[in-house]
């Protein structure tokens, strides 16, 4: 029989965050929060921005509540009003990517008001909104999930998480990965690049893909090429799990979008597997301002220089 | 012309064609995800679900040659591509949100220029439909005006029956001549009743208020209320059946290469960015707002239908959960 | 015409560089030859029309026709480098290869010009597109009234057509008003200083039974339509040209539209009137 995740706690955790974004909202503490909005579809949510105190009631949490909405606040996404504070719901696997980003200098601790969800876990991005949480319909990421209960928030409701321990699908993969020999390690990852269509809805959002300008969108000179073929596939692929190695925190929403079904975040556990394993380094809820990729020292692994 | 086909008789048809040659593409799982894909066999062809992406790409494809170019000293030669290398195609258990769909890319492909790369394949395609059984909360073809037994686009159309098999009729001669290539596998119409049909629960948008509002409404604050959250991919362009927006690229060495057609879309920043550096759509709800004018409006305006067949894809697989449907049921309530 | 005789519409004609000329530090100008003579004799085009131009390995770029339909056996293109397949065609010498694809769009209704007034309001790179408009009336000068000309750039360097610009101060059934600004320029300069706008407002053309095209920076043209306004232009009397981002030229791949107007098919050649009825999408 499938394991039922508990979720009983989200209604209360909805009216928690819903009477703290009225406060905040109304009181001046913050200018904006950005959460999640019940959507048209039944179960389903949607992020929305909201200014209005009158609003707060708007907000949710359920286990349709899916997105990493720390996107919102990087250079990015430009449309995001920028005066003062901004109020902001976050999972625990959302706060390690805000973490990440205030490291890299990209957001100030000062300007967040951090609205922190006790997470018991959200459905997997092929199940329909309204379905019930159990093992089966869990995403992928919950299932090894280290920060159900976020921490640093400026505000988490009472309630706590549930989380079963589960089978980990990803050091399970990743496990099984390995054991293959090159040859068909390679064979696995060029059938899964071959299904990418090239829509960089895993660019778009990913909280790390913050650059004004991907190097994949440039053409002076055209690093990679821009057709969804098995050469431009292959090298944005390795592109975008390179510059994520030691800065993804596994929020996975780059796996959830694809609408090809390729298993993005494998490659970003494996890549922060490879830098535990080198570095003794982890993206997670403190914030370093340098990663092992970007900073040197001599006692650096250095066997790979053949 | 109306028949009937039993079930084994149908996948002995698939069989048959795939043996003589005839390049037969259906719903198939490819590597995890259900494509519109050439089969190798009819066991492959996954009828209970809609593919992951539209049937649109049996005629323009994600991406595909248009020409090659090679250097030598200052000359350079071009070799064009043989439109006849287009094999035969059956497109077979087509939805008809997506059948419907390919009159719709006619009119783009064939108005003025005549773009024989989609035409070709068009003209050397027949389109099978087949009627739609079950839906989800995310489909809508009947809010605009589509049915799930929706014969447009279809040469043949193919309705599943209580106990199996389907009843067939054709709706071209293209169609007709399928039925006639192996008209021993087909039987008169039994008196079986059709499957239930599929019943999206959205409600039929008032296509012509909506598009009375548009055309006043360029400039509105609903816009950024609407659009605030795209993030700016192409899921919804690359999965919708009537998107055809595309990029022209040469890819290859400085000396000999090809020239490619692929697959762009108007969320993309760089759709329209120019290379002074000005971008007239500069922002996000500024490039949302397009999609929704080009679907609605822009098209109408130039081809008298609407560029949206109700398929849902673009709800299903918006990463932020944008919503198509909710968005034009909203501005279908706007005062004009 | 040429075009739909090819079954492959996006397959490009050939064409030799005949001639580079360097109009402005960043500005060049190719005089291309078909390399199909019988094309070479038949390839016809309108003043206003633009085309899609190949450097093979880089892509394609839009820009318009600059040189004149009157005169045949070559077709002339002016850009400045600021993208891949613009430097790319930079690189061009005499004697190399490079691909055209059009003519495209619709152009300057000339025919209804017969026997009016001209006058013509360019600023910088934007001479191109009424360059060929204005030789093609040389090349008939009898089929018109008065010719003005006025043309501005930021300093003598960056006013491109030199040669045609000093032709045209020559010609005694030409009236060139040429100015700079901010100038700074030796005390050779014979021309005007100031704002292309301002010029022209002192300049005063008369409206009465003229056309006025205007071809500039969105925002030269935004204060130019005003001074025409004022001297009694109607928006029916001012044309222009938009370029936006495109890639087919062919009314396709869907990027150029302004509104439900498709730059390729529906323009370039605009009207002040039917501009001012479009959305600010360019």
């Amino acid at each position: 029989m499938t394991q039922s995740i508990d979720t009983s706690s989200y209604s209360a955790i909805t009216e928690a965050i819903q009477a703290e974004a009225q406060r905040v909202l109304g009181d001046g503490t913050v200018t904006a929060v950005i959460g999640y909005a019940a959507a048209r579809r039944k179960g389903s949510a949607q992020p929305i921005v909201i200014s209005q105190a009158d609003d707060a009631a708007r907000l949710i949490f359920t286990p349709a509540c899916v997105n990493n909405l720390a996107v919102y606040l990087t250079k990015a996404k430009k449309e995001i009003p920028r005066n003062g504070r901004i109020g902001i719901v976050v999972k625990g696997c959302d706060l390690k990517a805000l973490v990440g980003l205030m490291g890299e200098s990209q957001l100030k601790r000062e300007n967040l008001y951090l609205i922190g969800i006790p997470c018991s876990g959200v459905l997997a991005s092929t199940i329909q909104p309204d379905t019930e949480l159990t093992a089966d319909t869990l995403a992928s990421k919950c299932r090894e999930c280290d920060a159900h209960q976020p921490t640093g928030c400026d505000f988490v409701p009472p309630q706590l998480p549930v989380a079963p321990e589960l089978e980990k699908k990803y050091q399970a993969e990743i496990s099984r990965l390995e054991a293959l020999t090159p040859a068909e390690r390679w064979a696995y990852w060029k059938e899964q690049f071959a299904k990418c269509i090239k829509c960089y809805a895993c660019r778009q959002v990913c909280p790390f893909c913050f650059c004004e300008q991907c190097l994949c969108d440039r053409n002076k000179p055209q690093m990679v090429e821009t057709t969804p073929r098995p050469a431009g596939n292959t090298a944005w692929h390795i592109v975008r799990a390179m510059h994520l190695a030691g800065r993804c925190a596994g929020c996975a929403e780059c796996e959830r979008v694809c609408p090809m079904d390729i298993p993005l975040n494998l490659l970003n556990r494996k890549m922060a597997k490879e830098l535990k394993e080198l570095f003794d380094y982890e993206a997670g809820f403190e914030v370093n301002d340098k990663g092992p990729l970007t900073m040197f020292t001599e006692k650096d692994d250095q066997s790979f220089i053949k | 012309m109306q028949k009937y086909i039993s079930q084994q008789n149908f996948t002995a048809l698939l069989d048959a064609l795939i043996k003589q040659g005839t390049r037969v593409v259906a719903p198939k799982l490819n590597a995890g995800t259900v494509l519109y894909e050439p089969l190798a066999a009819a066991g492959e062809m996954v009828a209970d679900q809609l593919p992951r992406r539209s049937g649109k790409e049996a005629f323009f494809p994600l991406c595909e040659e248009i020409m090659s170019y090679e250097k030598t000293g200052q000359q350079v030669a071009l070799t064009d591509i043989d439109p006849a290398r287009f094999p035969e195609t059956v497109l077979i258990g087509v939805r008809p949100c997506d059948a419907a769909a390919i009159p719709v890319l006619d009119a783009v492909f064939s108005w003025d220029y005549k773009d024989e790369f989609f035409l070709e394949r068009r003209r050397k395609t027949t389109v099978v439909g087949l009627a739609c059984t079950t839906a989800d909360d995310a489909c809508f073809c009947t809010a605009v005006g589509i049915s799930p037994a929706e014969t447009r686009g279809s040469d043949l159309f193919l309705s599943p029956l209580v106990g199996g098999g389907y009843r067939c009729e054709s709706y071209s001669d293209k169609g007709e001549a399928l039925i006639n290539s192996h008209s021993a596998l087909f039987a008169e119409p039994s008196g079986a009743e059709a499957l239930p049909l599929a019943e999206p629960q959205t409600e039929k948008f008032d296509l012509k208020k909506v598009k009375a509002w548009l055309d006043e409404h360029f400039e509105d604050p609903a816009w950024d209320s609407i659009a605030t959250r795209c993030v700016g991919c192409g899921a919804c362009a690359f999965v919708c059946p009537a998107c055809h927006c595309f990029d022209i690229v040469d890819e290859g060495t400085e000396k000999k290469g090809k020239r490619r057609k692929s697959w762009d879309a108007c969320g993309f920043w760089k759709f329209t960015h120019h290379a002074s550096g000005h971008n007239p759509r500069d922002q996000q709800p500024k490039r949302y707002r397009n999609r929704i004018m080009h679907k609605f409006k822009y098209y109408d305006d130039k081809f008298g239908q609407t560029l949206c067949t109700g398929c849902g894809r673009c709800i299903r697989l918006c990463p932020v959960g944008i919503d198509i449907a909710a968005i034009v049921e909203e501005i279908s309530k706007k005062e004009v | 015409m040429c075009d739909t005789a090819n079954k492959n519409i996006y397959l490009p004609y050939l064409t030799t560089v005949e001639e580079v000329i360097d109009e402005t530090p960043d500005v060049r100008t190719l005089r291309l030859v078909f390399q199909d003579p019988q094309l070479s004799e038949n390839f016809t085009f309108r003043s206003g029309q633009f085309a899609e131009y190949s450097a093979f390995g880089a892509g394609e770029a839009t820009f318009c026709i600059a040189s004149s339909p009157t005169r045949k056996g070559y077709i002339e293109c002016s850009f400045r480098s600021v993208g891949r397949v613009t430097e790319e065609l930079r690189r061009l010498e005499v004697g190399d290869t490079m691909g055209v694809r059009g003519p495209y769009g619709n152009s300057f209704p000339i025919e209804e010009f017969f026997g009016k007034n001209m006058v013509f309001v360019a600023g910088g790179i934007a001479l191109p597109p009424l360059r060929t408009l204005i030789c093609n009336c040389l090349d008939q000068r009898d089929k018109f009234g008065d010719i003005t000309i006025v043309y501005g750039a930021r300093t003598e360097a960056d006013l491109v057509y030199k040669r045609e610009l000093k032709e045209w101060q020559e010609r005694a059934d030409v009236r060139l008003v040429k100015t700079v600004d901010p100038g700074g320029d030796g005390p050779e300069w014979d021309g005007m200083v100031g704002f292309v706008p301002t010029i022209l407002g002192e300049a005063a053309p008369s409206a009465e039974n003229t056309i006025a095209l205007v071809c500039g920076p969105p925002i030269m043209i935004k204060f130019t339509l005003p001074v025409l306004e004022k001297l009694g232009f109607t928006d029916e009397q001012v044309y222009t040209t938009l370029e936006n981002r495109m890639k087919c030229g062919l009314g396709k791949c869907g990027r150029c539209n302004v509104g439900n107007v498709y730059v390729c098919k529906d323009g370039p050649v605009f009207t002040a009137q039917q501009i001012k009825a479009m959305p600010m999408e360019f």
